[in-house]
């Protein structure tokens, strides 16, 4: 009775993964298994959409923290877009920002990329 | 042997009431005294010389046939109850019959006898002869009847027994009709359907089978005595000499009483044919017949003790050692299913006789187990080799393999699997033992892994009951005592254990610090890492007492025992009564709600991130203080997300809109009231007095006088209940 899915959907070479429903302790596993499929298949840009993301708990946070560091040593990075505010205050709260690229939409996401020195 | 000494113990409890001692005494005493009767009659015929009136004569049948008649239901009601084995029955009834026979024998012997002329005895000596025999024979006769009729009766059936009391009531009538019909074609005519039971009885022989081969033996031989007894019992009572013979005087005595006994003796030779031969055929098979007999109690006795054991290693070996015991199989091996990495795999987990290794070398183990898993029927390989999953050869001991599906409740318990040397080894009756001891076995092992998990779920919970017990006591049991403040606190935890945490601390005479702070994730772990913050809190709050430095400490020595996906928000204050000023800084906390006697609130939320988000100088950078000068009445409130992510039946956020009206309208009270109604608030809104989340709540307002001990609060709440067990928080008696 998960209420939470992951769509995957690509750009290029980035991936980008559609969040929807509640990330919590016990949906945190499958974004752990989506991040890491894409890992496996030597995806390290991803863009985390979270337009349709209701709720995230600190245990859904954590997964972001798992992976950002291994992606970024691959030359890729998580980028987290379109945050509905509720969900952005959580991610702010804790600050995130500072450690994140956190931005209002995908195509911003995607310029950063693009702008990234490779 | 067992099974007729269990017999006498169900027969001993069925035995009908039988009279009272003092009327079968009677009843003896009666038969004597119609012997006597007896007795007297004939020698008064002896003495008068004259025979009897017919009205006499018939008087004189009736006392003896009376007589007898009793005498068979005493001697019946003494033997019934003195259940023994074939032996015994017998053996005793040998002996009795050479003690009675030989009296008859004897008497007939004695001297020459006067005969009997005209219905009249010529001598007292035929007078004493005359009884005497009678008296053996026809004892003899009725001891025969009740003898055998153990015997008969053994292991009864419906028809059985009607047909041996059918046979008896024809032996009284033909005996009856003896007083009137004439010796000739009429009386062998009416013998013939009584011959007929007597010999449908004969062959009533079930008793054989459960002898041993001493029993056999011994049996044959007794049988064999009393056959020839009987045999020369019955010519003495029917030969047609001339000469007067025990059988004349006996017909004399009671021509009804005579029928009746050479029936009898003729049931008894037959019965005594009838089991020699049958005890003689019998004799080769018996090994076969013990050994089954041994097998199936070993089996027996085996599945006892599978139902009396719970260790699961010790189970296997015992379930797989079984079938070989009972000289089932040569080999046996038990595979269950097991999860591991994730799926479901099979595995030998024991073996008898042989080893998984050398199995798994000669045969595919996995698709045997898969086929009789899948079909649930048990799977019978007469030729083993010949089968594609088997690469046994000969030399391998698998000729012929087995395998039978353990199933309780319905679920695949495993497979027992049994193999035999040679091909064809397995009979059907072995198979049928093999699958109800594997029944058996199932439920064992379903007994097992019940008790197990049963076993492992307690376990967990007194550990996590003693996990709970540690926790509460990380915790603060009572807050100090701050000049010119009150606070009030709690903490409940979703689970067993909790991440969140609390504390407040006296740093020096005019500074206390205080801290709440959230473990991310639920459970086990995160109660790990809050008993480390607050190890680290009292530890490190007295030597780096600002927020900042405390934070920044806090964060380097978290970093370094964190999961990378673990992270913890703190918002720890410093209070200093003298400055009076509240210092705060938050570590990616929740934003502190804070109010004035005015009744202006708003949330502080100074930067900074979470406790392990940034193992470098970036949490430190980030981390701004925000220093706060009180005034009286100031109310600050800390609280983790359970509390403003609190949901209720609609689904809604408590969040921290509500916190603050609350906050508002109850500004007034003291820490402890304040603390309550924020409680009570929140449960009116949830609906409910359970908790989803671990919630903290700290409330500390600033007075600004120096208050009396009495207005001094507080402190802990049960920490760590299970949600639903938690009701309205209670607040511990003041701290003094």
């Amino acid at each position: 009775m998960s209420n939470f899915s992951v769509g995957f959907r690509t750009h290029g070479a980035v991936q980008m993964l559609d969040l929807n429903g509640e990330l919590d302790a016990h949906t945190a596993p499958e974004l752990e298994a989506a991040i890491e499929k894409c890992r496996d298949e030597q995806q390290y840009s991803l863009i985390i959409n979270g337009a349709a993301l209701q709720y995230i708990s600190s245990a859904g946070l954590g997964v972001f923290m798992a992976y950002i560091e291994e992606m970024r040593e691959a030359g890729g990075d998580i980028k987290i877009a379109a945050l509905q505010p509720k969900v952005f205050n959580v991610f702010d709260l804790l600050g995130f920002p500072l450690l994140f690229d956190i931005v209002d939409d995908e195509a911003e996401a995607l310029e950063r990329f693009d702008n990234a020195p490779s | 042997m067992s099974v007729f000494s269990s017999g006498q113990s169900i027969r001993q409890a069925l035995t009908s009431p039988r009279g009272t001692r003092g009327q079968r005494v009677l009843m003896a005493v009666l038969v004597g005294v119609c012997y006597v009767l007896g007795f007297l009659y004939h020698l008064m015929l002896w003495q008068t010389g004259q025979p009897a009136t017919p009205a006499l004569a018939w008087a004189y049948h009736a006392v003896i046939t009376i007589g007898f008649g009793m005498a068979w239901y005493l001697l019946y009601q003494y033997i019934r109850v003195r259940y023994g084995s074939p032996a015994k029955v017998f053996w005793t009834t040998l002996l009795l019959g050479i003690f009675l026979l030989g009296i008859a024998s004897l008497m007939s012997n004695i001297g020459a006898p006067g005969g009997i002329y005209l219905d009249v005895p010529l001598s007292l000596l035929t007078v004493v002869q005359l009884n005497l025999i009678s008296l053996g024979a026809v004892a003899f006769g009725l001891l025969l009847l009740i003898q055998l009729r153990q015997l008969v009766l053994f292991k009864r059936t419906k028809s059985s027994q009607r047909n041996w009391y059918l046979m008896l009531g024809l032996i009284l009538f033909t005996s009856v009709t003896a007083l009137w019909v004439e010796p000739g074609a009429a009386e062998i005519i009416l013998l013939i359907p009584a011959i007929v039971l007597i010999t449908i009885n004969a062959f009533r022989l079930s008793w054989i089978v459960y002898l041993s081969f001493k029993e056999k033996m011994v049996v044959s031989g007794l049988s064999l005595l009393l056959f020839i007894l009987l045999l020369v019992g019955f010519a003495g009572l029917t030969d047609t000499d001339d000469a007067i013979m025990a059988g004349d005087l006996l017909s004399y005595y009671s021509p009804m009483l005579h029928t009746f006994t050479v029936l009898a003796f003729l049931f008894g030779i037959l019965y005594c044919a009838t089991s020699l031969l049958s005890l003689i055929f019998h004799l080769p098979t018996t090994t076969d017949f013990q050994r089954k007999a041994g097998e199936m109690a070993a089996m027996q006795s085996l599945t006892r003790l599978v139902s009396q054991v719970f260790d699961a290693e010790t189970l296997y070996s015992t379930i797989t050692s079984s079938p070989i015991e009972a000289s089932l199989a040569n080999t046996a091996w038990l595979v269950i299913p097991e999860v591991r990495d994730g799926a479901i795999r099979s595995r030998i987990v024991a073996a008898t006789n042989t080893t998984p290794a050398f199995l798994n070398e000669v045969l595919d183990a996995k698709a045997l187990y898969d086929e009789v898993t899948s079909s649930r029927e048990t799977l019978h390989l007469p030729q083993a080799p010949a089968d594609h999953r088997v690469a046994a050869r000969p030399g391998d001991g698998i000729g012929s393999l087995i395998g039978i599906p353990l199933i309780a409740r319905d679920r695949p318990m495993g497979v027992l699997f049994a193999s035999k040397e040679v091909s064809m080894g397995f009979e059907d009756d072995d198979i049928d033992a093999l699958k109800v001891f594997a029944a058996q076995a199932s439920i064992a092992l379903d007994n097992a892994h019940l008790f197990k998990e049963q076993l492992d779920k307690e376990r967990l919970s007194r550990e996590l009951d003693i996990a709970r017990e540690v926790q509460q006591k990380l915790l603060p049991q009572a807050l100090p005592r701050v000049d010119g403040a009150t606070v009030a606190a709690s903490s409940v935890s979703a689970q067993e254990v909790g991440g969140d945490y609390y504390d407040v601390a006296q740093v020096d005479e005019q500074r206390t610090a205080f801290i709440v702070g959230d473990v991310s994730g639920k459970g086990t772990s995160a109660a790990f890492y809050m008993a480390e913050l607050q190890g680290i809190f009292h530890a490190v709050s007295r030597l780096a007492p600002s927020p900042v430095d405390f934070l920044s400490e806090a964060n380097r020595a978290l970093s370094g025992s964190l999961d990378r996906n673990v992270f913890i928000s703190a918002v720890y204050g410093l209070l200093d009564v003298e400055k009076e000023e509240l210092v705060l800084a938050r570590a990616g906390h929740c934003p502190v709600a804070t109010i004035n006697l005015q009744g202006e609130a708003r949330f502080v939320r100074s930067r900074g991130m979470g406790l392990g988000l940034d193992r470098g100088q970036l949490f430190r950078h980030a981390l701004a203080e925000e220093r706060i000068p009180l005034q009286p009445g100031d109310v600050f409130v800390l609280y983790t997300d359970g509390i403003v992510e609190s949901r209720n039946a609609d689904d809604e956020e408590y969040g921290y809109d509500r916190l603050l009206d609350a906050l508002k309208e109850h500004r007034h009270e003291d820490a402890t009231d304040l603390h309550r109604v924020l409680i009570d608030d929140l449960q009116r809104f949830t609906g409910h007095d359970y908790y989803d989340d671990d919630m903290t709540l700290l409330v500390l307002k600033w007075h600004g006088i120096n208050l009396s001990g009495s207005l001094h609060s507080v402190a802990a709440v049960p920490y760590g209940q299970k949600r639903a067990d938690v009701g309205v928080p209670e607040l511990a008696l003041p701290a003094e």
